[in-house]
């Protein structure tokens, strides 16, 4: 026998003899002593003793015997426990509970004990002798009221697989906005979001690009109409945000956007953008530089060097890029960093004084900073993936993997 | 834009070596990606962003890498050696647009040999990516490359007139540019014409007639400068984006027009002979002044967070061409430069001085927001609706949210959102329907032998307005098709049916507070008539369910294979309550279980059984479930156990009270109710 066999037979042991120790307490007062004095308390109390009648036959049922002899001792012993003239659990509900009932229960107690001792009749002795069966072995398992279990233990292939239920998955971009979310839910931002079909003014205009800019053109925009487009990245949410609620506002915008690119590898005509803002009266080119590291530190470990550098995008001033240390090679040069040891992750800055009159919000009063991030790339730096076209063709072999 | 190292030293020692420098262009913004040896050359690839076209040639970038190295710029110096003819006599310039055209100046040089350029200058402009054409055009292509002004040369006998006139193109006007095509001008296109007909497509691309040619004596050097905007402007509707384009929407330096001509006229003349004729033709009727930019020192640490010393900020901006002067212990009058254009506030100012400064070496600090309650956060419930499906087994899908429109017809008659430049027609709209989306998924999976699919989106879907903005709606797409559970040693393999996926729905729909939720008959343009139905609550439809039709599958190539299919409002689930669970007490009294053997006609649906019994209002009535359905003719019965247009029905009833141990004349009171409820639905009791 393994320790751990034997180790499995002492609780349920302990926990039975536990209740049967409260019962037989119980039966040997009177219901004055048990300070039971309504018909619900008395209702109770039977349950409880109906309930322990039936779960001890089971337990004999499903513990069986390992001969005739072994079994008619059980047999025996169960069915004095409760039938036994004297000092059995019914007699003594009888004399202690009945006979001693105040008058104005007597009626009550009388009718739940007439149903315990109809009750009782599935431990007489003739009727367990038939539910009892004799197990092969005397060790079998005492835990176990299923039968299969007991009698089959040798056979039991314990190498044999797991019953395994199949579950769901969550797709690794929702895994890597969620991801995205709660770290900067945790440093208290909100959540925001906008339409994907978008104006022109909130695409563009409102973020400084006007249509006479050559920056206009670095956004590959899907036309509804002159007017419309589909959205080319999530920052018209902040235009939206910042009309809606005003300032102090820190907030995170995830969502869909699109381009008018043709797919490859590394382009998507549809893909996610993950975009913060923060505004308030006090707010500097530091608090951008360091709740980014810290996001990143969380995002790719702490263990990342981090860097800014100068770049440009209308809508903030001064902008930059954040560039972290490969985590593939840690920064020694591989093929995903292109040799280099640093890889750009996102750009950001501190929001244009046009953008914040745009959204409504002084900007001689207020600052903030922003960013903005493409959760396919997090995802594909997170779990090693080459080619962004896996994201939106639903391959079951490509879910399953998350 | 390629950089040749030798050239830009022509300018400024670079004190480091290329790894280093490359980095350190980084630091300042100017992304040198990559690097090749040509020759003893070596050349830089260098991002320049769209604003900083002052960085589009050798001496611009020399310029941040002296202020980078605190080195000196070697400053712009050209001496014509000009002949004692005067250059007005031979050729005239007017122009009569000065708004898109604010400067134009001229050189004209005599008896030139145009021939093959010099080995040198070759291999400069092949480094640096430019095709050798002739000693005079290679020139300009020179000065483009190294000042960053383009220029242009014309033939000037083929200009009728010997007249240059900058105006606007008459609408229709043809002009065949040197790259061959023959183009239609439009009246907002600029050119530069003769007497009578246009030459260039201004600030874009000189014409084939006036262009210079072997026998090309005399040239008219063009030295101009035009608003970005209209070259932004013909250069889309031409669709023609070059070299000079490139440089002049994004605003070229007005300044640099006559240093740069000079530069051209000096080495022409070196290299293809010829007499410069006295004097610049220089037509800039409104000399343009830069106004100075006030900037606080507080400014600069409002921003920045960070102490830029005096020193410091006045260095950077001295080294990249600004005039400062201090104004008392506050602050500066700073005036930009011609050729920094992007530079028209204060918070300009700043990124210059945070740019050379290093945004490394200013300070950084996390701090959390101030807690602020937001009402109307969806988050939570989606999280807690995804979480219930993956439980049930479903996997998330993102497909693309864009439909052929006609596919998009056979799932609903909403109107699609079409696109103006779709990709494809596969693309061209965005879709009304998610649930084609969905089918297309299935398909791709079986497809690549995957057969047992259980798939849910949380998407949007798009319809178009009569005005504004289109509507979006949020939905939650289920599909199915295959097993539930695959055959093991464990379980029979079970086909997914309508009821797991009505089961599914209920497990979500469970998660909310919904009134009245009811289950009713439904039709939808893509599902199997008379086999699907609709979770409704109150008066808002939830959810639509059934399998994907025939016909549809067919067309789909579904291999055959039952598709089941659920479009649920996720706007509607949404702004629901997430159910609040509430306790209540355990009963301490043993259950009651009575099993009704019911014959009962098919034509009455269980959900009319369901509700008699649960209209009776018996109090300690818990639960009402099916336990087993036979059809007539089921072989386990005696022959016509079940008569035919019937079936039997094992129901499992359970009772319990929470005060009391029912007593059996009790249950059977209730029993005998249940029956009697039954009976006018037709039902009988078997056996
Ligand atoms: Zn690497």
């Amino acid at each position: 026998m393994s320790e751990s066999e034997t180790e499995n037979r002492i609780p349920p042991k302990k926990a039975r003899s536990r209740s049967r120790m409260s019962i037989d307490d119980k039966t040997n007062k009177t219901l004055k002593d048990l300070d039971v004095k309504t018909p619900e308390a008395i209702g109770e109390l039977f349950a409880e003793l109906s309930l322990a009648l039936d779960s001890e036959r089971q337990h004999l049922i499903g513990e069986g015997a390992s001969d005739d002899h072994e079994r008619a001792q059980k047999v025996k012993a169960l069915r004095d426990r409760w039938l036994a003239r004297k000092g059995g659990q019914v007699s003594l509900i009888d004399e202690n509970w009945l006979k001693k009932a105040p008058k104005e229960l007597k009626p009550t107690v009388g009718r739940a004990f007439n149903q315990l001792r109809q009750q009782s009749a599935s431990v007489e002795t003739e009727q367990l002798l038939q539910d009892v069966p004799i197990r092969g072995s005397a060790t079998a398992h005492p835990e176990t009221t299923k039968a299969e279990f007991g009698v089959g233990r040798p056979s039991v292939d314990i190498t044999l697989p797991g019953y395994r239920r199949p579950l769901g998955s969550i797709h690794p971009v929702t895994r890597v906005m969620r991801e995205i979310e709660d770290i900067f839910l945790g440093l208290g931002f909100s959540i925001e979001s906008g339409p994907e079909v978008e104006s022109v003014y909130y695409s563009f205009d409102a973020l400084n690009i006007p249509e006479s800019h050559p920056a206009r053109d670095e956004w590959d925009t899907l036309y509804v109409n002159s007017e419309t487009v589909l959205r080319p990245h999530t920052s018209p949410v902040q235009i939206r945000a910042m009309k809606k609620h005003g300032a102090p506002l820190y907030i995170l915008c995830p969502g869909k956007a699109y381009r008018h690119d043709n797919p490859d590898s590394t382009h998507a005509t549809m893909f996610h953008q993950v975009e913060g803002l923060a505004v308030d009266t006090d707010i500097t080119f530091a608090d951008l530089k360091g709740t980014l590291e810290y996001f990143a530190k969380k995002f790719f470990g702490d263990k990342i060097k981090t860097n800014f550098s100068p770049s440009f995008f209308p809508f903030t001033e001064p902008s930059g890029e954040l560039v972290i240390s490969c985590v593939f090679c840690g920064g020694e040069g591989c093929r995903v960093c292109k040799e280099s040891g640093w890889v750009e992750v996102m750009g950001c800055g501190m929001v244009h004084p046009e953008v914040l009159r745009h959204g409504g919000i002084d900007p001689e009063r207020y600052s903030g900073w922003a960013f903005g991030l493409g959760v396919e790339r997090f995802a594909m730096m997170k779990y090693d993936i080459n080619d962004i076209q896996l994201f939106h063709q639903g391959d079951v072999r490509f879910l399953e993997q998350f | 834009m390629k950089v040749s190292l030798n050239w830009l030293k022509e300018f400024v020692e670079v004190p480091v070596d290329t790894r280093r420098l490359k980095a350190d262009l980084v630091s300042i913004g100017l992304n040198a990606e990559s690097s090749q040896a040509v020759g003893e050359d070596i050349v830089l690839d260098v991002e320049v962003t769209s604003n900083r076209p002052d960085c589009l040639s050798h001496y611009g970038v020399a310029r941040e890498v002296a202020a980078l190295y605190r080195k000196r710029l070697a400053p712009l110096e050209f001496i014509c050696k000009e002949s004692s003819a005067p250059a007005s006599a031979e050729a005239s310039i007017d122009i009569l647009n000065p708004k898109l055209c604010a400067r134009y100046c001229g050189r004209v040089i005599r008896g030139v040999e145009v021939k093959p350029s010099p080995d040198w200058l070759v291999r400069r402009l092949e480094a640096v990516g430019q095709r050798s054409i002739n000693n005079v055009a290679d020139v300009t292509n020179y000065v483009l490359m190294e000042l960053g002004h383009p220029l242009h040369a014309f033939d000037l006998t083929r200009l009728e007139g010997r007249k240059v006139i900058v105006r606007s193109a008459k609408a229709g006007e043809q002009l065949q540019t040197l790259d061959g095509v023959s183009r239609t001008l439009v009246a907002t296109d600029l050119v530069i014409a003769d007497a009578t007909r246009p030459v260039a497509l201004a600030g874009v691309m000189g014409g084939e007639k006036s262009e210079i040619s072997d026998n090309t004596q005399t040239i008219l050097l063009e030295s101009a400068w035009f608003d970005p905007v209209s070259i932004r402007r013909t250069s889309k509707s031409q669709g023609l984006h070059t070299e000079a384009s490139h440089r002049f929407e994004r605003g070229a330096d007005i300044e640099m027009a006559p240093v740069a001509l000079d530069r051209a006229a000096v080495l022409i003349a070196q290299l293809a002979g010829g007499e410069i004729l006295r004097g610049v033709i220089d037509v800039y009727p409104s000399p343009k002044i830069r106004t100075f930019i006030e900037l606080h020192r507080s400014e600069i640490q409002r921003v920045l967070g960070a102490e830029v010393p005096w020193e410091e900020v006045e260095r950077v901006l001295r080294t990249l061409g600004f005039q400062v002067e201090r104004r008392g212990t506050e602050g500066w009058r700073v005036t930009p430069p011609s050729f920094r254009q992007d530079v028209e506030r204060k918070i300009d100012l700043i990124e210059e001085v945070a740019r050379h400064y290093g945004y490394n070496r200013l300070p950084s600090r996390v701090r959390p927001a101030p807690p602020r309650l937001i009402a109307g956060q969806t988050r939570n419930k989606e999280l807690e609706i995804s979480s219930t499906l993956v439980a049930l087994g479903y996997r998330e899908i993102i497909p693309s949210a864009m439909i052929d429109p006609e596919e998009n017809a056979k799932f609903t008659e909403r109107p699609p959102v079409p696109l103006e430049n779709p990709l494809s027609q596969d693309a061209a709209a965005m879709r009304s329907s998610a649930v084609p989306s969905m089918v297309h998924t299935l398909k791709w999976n079986l497809d690549r032998y995957r057969s047992d699919l259980r798939l849910f989106e949380m998407g949007r879907v798009y319809s178009a307005r009569a005005k504004g903005l289109p509507e979006e709606r949020r939905v939650l797409v289920l599909g199915a098709t295959g097993n539930r559970e695959p055959a093991s040693i464990y379980s029979a393999e079970k086909k997914i049916d309508f009821h797991d996926l009505k089961g599914d729905i209920e497990e979500v729909l469970d998660c909310f507070n919904l009134p009245d939720l009811r289950f009713e008959p439904a039709a939808a343009p893509y599902l199997e008539k008379g086999s699907a139905g609709r979770f409704v609550s109150g008066e808002a439809a939830l959810a639509i369910l059934g399998s994907l039709r025939a016909d549809l599958a067919d067309e789909y190539k579904l291999r055959g294979r039952t598709v089941w299919l659920a479009a649920i409002e996720l706007d509607a689930l949404l702004s629901a309550a997430l159910r609040q669970p509430s306790y209540k007490p355990i009963s301490k009294f043993p259950p009651v279980e009575r099993d009704f053997s019911l014959v009962i006609p098919r034509s009455t649906p269980y959900g009319r059984l369901q509700e008699a019994i649960r209209g009776l209002g018996i109090e300690e009535l818990r639960s009402v479930a099916p336990v087993e359905r036979r059809l007539p003719g089921d072989k386990e019965l005696p022959e016509g156990a079940i008569p035919p247009g019937h079936v039997s029905l094992l129901l499992r009833i359970t009772f319990q009270s929470p005060t009391r141990t029912l007593a059996s004349d009790e249950v059977e009171t209730q029993s005998r109710r249940i029956v009697a409820a039954l009976g006018p639905l037709g039902v009988q009791i078997r056996g």
